[in-house]
Parts: structure tokens; C-alpha cells; sequence
């Protein structure tokens, strides 16, 4: 076993080497130093970024459809049927856990805070969103995540055309939330004066940047979920999956599932209480 | 050669069984319970807190649903829901830290 994994590393035609991640990797950082002391710096950096993921992307749907990736990929018995590639998605969903649990819980000292300090009250359920259509898009989500994990069952009992319209249907569900999101913001920016810094009808000033940050935050993860689901369409319609092949269908929808798990405690959290 | 090295491998994915699995019920009850959830936030409990912790408890219920069959917890490896729960556990932390002087200053219906 340990000698046939060797000999997989040495072959020439199994490759499983790319630059890309490097240009990603420096492209993240100098944003990240860019946000903090200059945000032209910031825009190089995800300009960077965005390249070398494009990059990265474009290199993959020109290769071959097969059936090994390559090393990192396998089933090492040591890990019990899960793979690296599983387990780094596993630890990358850990680290959004306690980043949407910084955002949820800044929202939340602010507003058991300041409610005493500044006398004026949060927003009651309903009192300025919309939580009827709210209600709807949170089932729009709830469809994508059904649409998404029939997609990885097509596949997995090797039925392409149904992958490849479950996986067109989750794309457009999450379009439609989006879409809902956008227009939400805009109405309540622009129509209602909910802003980051005020608020209408005495409702805390600090209410609308509470709301913009965790549910701007999550549209953005909806937003790269759009995103990861167009390159898997793209990927589906030339045949780039197969029974064997599929494990990209499966981390895309651990990530798609897990933005849905977010919205579920934002719907509750921020919505209806 | 490359080939049959690769053929040898236990293909990530290919678990080879064609088991049924619950999603549509699952989704069934996800639209239910967000149906409670949203008559519930409209009810008028005594104290504020007993319908933010319902709202909460289903809200709960509805992710563990989905991480169990969508993300299928339930089919993995238990020590995978080591990772999970570590970053839980931080969060159980933090959210005891954050609130442990605001309780009482919990909002009012």
C-alpha cells in the first residue's frame, strides 16, 4: 500500500501540483494588510486574490475528468474514510463557526448594552423587517440545501442529469436569496433611512449596524456558495464528475449546508426576536 | 499504470451503498418547524425570555438536522464531530462571557 502510494507520487501524469494557491495565499495577505494600514493595498490584494482563484479554477476545468486527484485525496485508513481534503473543509467550516459567533455576539453585547445606555430600544420582531418574506427566503435556502444534497446523491449513484439539474437549481435558489437580500438592503437604506450609523421611528442608532454586519457578512458567504456553484455547473455540464469522482460536489455542499445552518440562527436571531 | 494504481485506491465518495437517506423529511420538518418558528416570535409569553429560548431550542433543533443528514454527521466518522463541537465549545465560551453581566437587561416584547 505504502509502496503504490509512493510510486502514485512519482508518476508524471498524476499531477497534483499548481501555483495558484500561492498567488491566493499572498493575494489574502496583502488584503488583509491592506484593510488595516491602506485600502488601495487592500484592493491589489483581492485583486491578487481573485486572480490566482480564477487561475486556479480555469487550470481545473481544462483537465481531464478522472477518476484519482491525486495525493491528499485518498482514503488513508488512519482517517477512518474521511479525506484531507474533508478534513481541511471540516476545520475551514470551524473557523467560520467562530467567526459568525464573533459577528452574532458583538451584535448581541450591543444590543443588551446600549438598550439601558442610550435609552432607545431594539427593534421589536417585525417592527421594521420583514419577516414574512423573510420567512420565504429562509425556505428558499432551506429548499437550496435539499436541492444541493440530491445533487451529491445523483452523483453518487452515477446519474449525471439529475446531478446537473439539482446543482442548476441550487445555484438559482441561491441567486433568489440574494436577489431578495439586495433588495431588502436597498428598501431599508434607502427607503426606511435604516443606516450604520441611525435608525427611524426611535429604534437604537446602533440597530442597523448590527443587522448590515451579520447579515451583510452571511450574504457575502452566500455570495462565494453562488460562486463555488457555478464553477461546480460548469464543471457538471462537461462531465467532470462521476460515481468514482465526486468529492468537489460533496465540500461544496458541506460549505452550502453550513451557510444555511448560519441564516438559521440569523433568521432567529436577528428576525423574530 | 496510472490507471490501475488509481483503481486500487478506495475512491473517495464511492461508498457503494445505495441506502435511502431521509432528505426529503427532513426538509418537510425544516419547513414546519420555521412555520412555529415564526407563529411562536408572534405569541406573547410573560417574560421575554422564555420565547427567545424556544426560538432558540428550534432553532437548534433545525441546524442539528441539517448538519446530521445534510452534512452527514450522522454517516461520518464520530471523531469528526470533534470539530464541530471544539469550535462550539469556544463559542459556548464566549457567548457565557458576553451575556454573563446582560441578562438581566434582556429586551422586553
Amino acid at each position: 500500500m505504502a509502496e503504490a502510494r509512493t510510486r502514485r507520487y512519482r508518476e508524471p501524469n498524476v499531477h497534483h501540483g499548481s501555483p495558484w494557491p500561492f498567488v491566493i495565499a499572498i493575494g489574502a495577505a496583502v488584503s488583509y494588510v491592506g484593510l488595516i494600514i491602506n485600502l488601495p493595498l487592500m484592493v491589489l490584494g483581492l485583486v491578487v486574490f481573485v486572480s490566482g482563484a480564477v487561475g486556479w479554477l480555469r487550470d481545473d476545468l481544462r483537465t481531464t475528468p478522472r477518476a484519482f486527484y491525486g495525493p491528499g485525496t485518498e482514503n488513508l485508513p488512519v482517517l477512518g474514510r474521511v479525506s484531507a481534503r474533508k478534513l481541511a473543509t471540516w476545520l475551514f467550516l470551524a473557523t467560520e463557526v467562530m467567526f459568525f459567533s464573533a459577528i452574532i455576539g458583538a451584535a448581541w453585547t450591543v444590543r443588551l448594552r446600549t438598550t439601558e445606555t442610550t435609552g432607545l430600544p431594539w427593534a421589536y420582531s417585525g417592527q421594521i423587517l420583514n419577516v414574512p418574506g423573510t420567512a420565504f427566503v429562509t425556505f428558499i435556502l432551506i429548499c437550496s440545501s435539499l436541492t444541493m444534497v440530491e445533487a451529491l446523491a445523483a452523483i453518487e449513484r452515477g446519474d449525471q442529469k439529475h446531478m446537473r439539474y439539482f446543482l442548476l437549481a441550487t445555484m438559482l435558489l441561491g441567486i433568489t436569496f440574494l436577489a431578495f437580500q439586495a433588495n431588502e438592503f436597498y428598501h431599508l437604506y434607502f427607503t426606511d433611512h435604516l443606516t450604520f450609523t441611525s435608525a427611524p421611528d426611535g429604534i437604537n442608532a446602533n440597530f442597523g449596524a448590527a443587522f448590515f454586519a451579520q447579515t451583510g457578512t452571511h450574504g457575502a458567504h452566500v455570495t462565494a456558495g453562488v460562486l463555488a456553484l457555478a464553477y461546480l455547473n460548469v464543471k457538471a455540464w462537461k462531465g467532470g464528475f462521476s460515481k468514482e469522482n465526486h468529492e468537489t460536489v460533496e465540500l461544496v455542499g458541506l460549505y452550502w449546508h453550513f451557510v444555511d445552518v448560519v441564516w438559521i440562527f440569523l433568521f432567529t436571531l436577528v428576525y423574530l426576536i | 499504470m496510472a490507471a490501475e494504481a488509481a483503481a486500487a485506491v478506495p475512491v473517495v465518495g464511492a461508498t457503494g451503498e445505495h441506502v435511502r437517506r431521509p432528505y426529503v423529511y427532513v426538509f418537510i420538518i425544516l419547513a414546519v418547524v420555521t412555520l412555529i418558528e415564526v407563529y411562536v416570535s408572534t405569541l406573547d409569553f410573560p417574560q421575554a425570555i422564555d420565547r427567545i429560548s424556544l426560538l432558540i431550542v428550534l432553532a437548534t433543533f433545525k441546524a442539528s438536522l441539517v448538519a446530521a443528514y445534510y452534512m452527514h454527521l450522522k454517516y461520518e466518522p464520530r471523531w469528526i464531530m470533534l470539530i464541530p463541537f471544539g469550535a462550539l465549545a469556544l463559542v459556548f465560551v464566549l457567548v457565557a462571557a458576553l451575556t454573563a453581566s446582560s441578562v438581566p437587561v434582556l429586551p422586553q416584547p
